[in-house]
């Protein structure tokens, strides 16, 4: 199909304007790197429903550039909001002792990478958690990309190292985080689509590119996993026992579930939701006592 | 051989009789009162430099021995050097001028005095203006330059790509580094906006001369008759300063709680129900009403990075404007500040011919400015012609 018609569609499917701006990051791109595929092959892929991110195999986050591959869920603008927004409301001074951080369902490690990225040199040590290997070899890339050792390889810098689990068996699992802990740091965006939201899919999301097991939670309201983590946190040895700091992306209807029941397990000063840029309430952070 | 100063050393130990001198042949083209004359001339003609420098050379007199006069004096070591040595100058030239007339000394002192009366000229046109002048506030900032296509519709636009083409060149040229930070097609080719980044030392002081209209008058391609058309882009060059971009704290320019920050389109509701590039911002700055709008990034971070870069380009802008009024206010400044809905500039292409409306004469060829390296000379004369009216400024302060 000609350029021109492939581009017809695209602004057909996604608006002229946002069509006008793909087609211009895709040419810049592939200006700048010229393994990538040809205009028209990537023209042709997004019209198909593709995610630009996979076409071009980078996703922006924050000031970090990192590797996207098809399963592995895209980082979404939400998330670098708040992410951001963590990283300067936790910053530690140079030459504070290192903060263990856990990020639970990591995907491309984009949370923790961004801790580690934005904080002063050895003050981060990352444990990055994910049940899905195409994920967890995903996030080891962009932990390289970034520059980001473990912290075998460097126990001086900011850290992240990688580790295969299962959140729908905590105990398991906490077992498991007991060599790397216990975390001063929780973060997690574990898959939240309701049963209810999975019959109606997003046109963005709906030829499901990305893993459905990255984006369709457990139980039939979605939040299966915050329940999971939820008893994950009260087992011994995982939290630090002055208290840690939790933030956890829910769906733009769950906070206050997720409010309850991070308010219901022990030791947070209070617990707090965070809105996205869009006005919709995106994270629910339990502060530690200070 | 001898230097003139020797000769005359030697002359006097050996007292030469004056009257010499009378028997000396009359000269045909009288060097010694031209010699005199030119003397006469150029401090007529510098006559107020003189008195300034003069002026400051007094004000910092030596004389006083506290810390403060003792640090005015270290910052005016070259005014009192400049001085010495114009002092010395002049002194050799009037030595000379008699010589002139001595028939075995006359070609010697014409071309000593030919030499001394240069070096007097450049000290006046070059040296005291440079010595005198307050040194450049802005010299160390880079730039944006923001363009905007006016009337001419879709001519305007396919020359304000070329603007663009032609200063990211100038920029190279100069080791600067130029980046589009903006710009919306237009569907012709062209370019409706756009905004460019120039980076690097001196970038803002020679670009920000480009401030204003710029009238291109040239047949469209589209245009059958074969009528010249008239079209215009409006150039506003902003200061830029190397700061970190202050998207997380205050600013010396704004507080960041008068900054609103918005997201451009809805999102439904968001997070992993969707997947489509939300990356436009818009600041509002709400003590000025300036409101900045990004989207050319993938990366909303870039985007607001970009935002908070113009936003405190044009605010840093307004700050240099309004001490500029602040300062002819309080005492009689000369120097005026850019009109920036000015025409400065006509591009007329069947003509080949480009002029700067602000400077009288030097007309440049087309290629001249769009392809080769005129826009600098156009730069520098306009830099000289700024330069005379901070002088003249710099005078008036001195006078009273
Ligand atoms: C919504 S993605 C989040 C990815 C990344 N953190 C981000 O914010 O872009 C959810 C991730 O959780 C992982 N996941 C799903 N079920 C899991 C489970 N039972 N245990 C651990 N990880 C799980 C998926 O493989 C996926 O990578």
């Amino acid at each position: 199909m000609p350029l021109a018609r492939l581009a017809a569609r695209l602004a057909a499917a996604i608006g002229a304007q946002p069509a006008r701006q793909e087609l211009k990051w895709m040419k810049q791109a592939r200006a700048a790197d010229p393994t990538l595929p040809a205009l028209p092959a990537m023209l042709t892929r997004r019209v198909a429903g593709e995610p630009l991110a996979y076409i071009l195999g980078a996703q922006p986050f924050g000031p970090l550039t990192l590797r996207a591959r098809a399963p592995v869920l895209i980082p979404r603008p939400e998330t670098e909001d708040w992410a951001l927004r963590l990283a300067h409301t936790l910053a530690p001074s140079p030459g504070m002792p290192a903060r263990r951080i856990l990020d639970l369902c990591t995907g491309s490690a984009c949370i923790p990478l961004l801790l580690c990225a934005l904080w002063p040199p050895g003050t981060a040590r990352a444990l990055a958690v994910d049940v899905a290997p195409a994920a967890l070899a995903l996030a080891a890339d962009n932990a390289r990309l970034t520059h980001t050792p473990t912290l075998a390889e460097n126990p001086a810098a900011n850290t992240l190292d990688v580790l295969h689990g299962d959140l729908r068996h905590p105990g398991a699992l906490a077992r498991a985080l007991r060599a790397h802990g216990p975390f001063d740091v929780l973060t997690a965006n574990p898959p939240y689509l309701s049963k209810a939201d999975w019959a109606h899919l997003d046109p963005s999301i709906a030829a499901l590119h990305e893993d459905p097991a990255a984006l369709r939670g457990d139980d039939d309201d979605g939040l299966g996993l915050y329940r999971r983590i939820a008893e994950l946190v009260a087992l011994p040895g995982v939290l630090a026992p002055g208290g840690a700091d939790v933030a956890l992306e829910v769906g733009w209807t769950q906070a206050a579930a997720v409010r309850d029941m991070l308010a219901r397990a022990a030791g947070f000063a209070r617990v707090e939701v965070w809105a996205d840029p869009w006005g919709r309430e995106r994270v629910v952070v339990g502060r530690r006592r200070a | 051989m001898l230097s003139l100063r020797q000769c005359l050393r030697r002359q006097c130990r050996s007292h030469v009789p004056t009257h010499r001198r009378r028997h000396a042949p009359p000269t045909s083209h009288r060097p010694h009162s031209d010699a005199a004359a030119s003397l006469e001339q150029i401090e007529r003609t510098h006559s107020r430099l003189l008195q300034a420098l003069e002026r400051s050379v007094r004000k910092s007199d030596p004389s006083q021995t506290d810390i403060a006069a003792a640090k005015q004096l270290k910052s005016a070591k070259p005014v009192h050097d400049a001085w010495d040595r114009y002092q010395r100058t002049k002194n050799a030239l009037l030595e000379t001028i008699p010589l002139l007339q001595d028939p075995e000394m006359a070609d010697l002192a014409a071309s000593e005095s030919a030499d001394l009366i240069t070096d007097l000229d450049h000290q006046l046109t070059h040296v005291f203006p440079a010595i005198l002048r307050p040194p450049s506030e802005t010299a160390h900032l880079s730039a944006l330059i923001e363009l905007k296509s006016g009337v001419g519709g879709s001519e305007a636009s396919l020359f304000l790509a070329e603007m663009l083409r032609m200063y990211t060149r100038v920029a190279h040229q100069n080791a600067w580094t130029p980046t589009i930070l903006a710009s919306n097609d237009s569907d012709n080719g062209g370019i409706k906006d756009a905004i460019l980044e120039v980076k690097g030392n001196g970038a803002y002081d020679a670009l920000r001369w480009e401030s204003g209209v710029h009238r291109v008058q040239r047949v469209p391609a589209t245009e059958a008759s074969g009528r010249v058309h008239t079209s215009t882009v409006a150039a506003v060059v902003l200061p830029l300063s190397d700061d970190p971009p202050s998207d997380g704290k205050d600013d010396d320019l704004f507080k960041l709680d008068d900054v609103r920050i918005e997201v451009m389109r809805a999102r439904g509701a968001g997070g992993q129900h969707v997947n489509k590039t939300e990356s436009a911002v818009r600041l509002t700055h709400m003590p000025t009403g300036i409101t900045v709008s990004m989207q050319d990034e993938r990366s909303q971070h870039q985007n607001r990075r970009r935002a908070f870069q113009v936003l405190r380009a044009r605010l840093m802008d307004q700050k240099i404007i309004r001490e500029q009024a602040e300062r002819r206010a309080t005492r009689k400044n000369l120097v005026r500040t850019a009109d920036r809905s000015e025409k400065i500039r006509t591009y007329n292409y069947p003509q080949d011919r480009i002029t700067d409306h602000r400077l009288g004469k030097g007309n440049m060829a087309w290629n001249d400015i769009m392809e080769g390296d005129g826009l600098m000379e156009f730069v520098q004369s306009l830099q000289d012609k700024h330069n005379v009216e901070v002088l003249e400024d710099r005078f008036a302060d001195l006078e009273c």
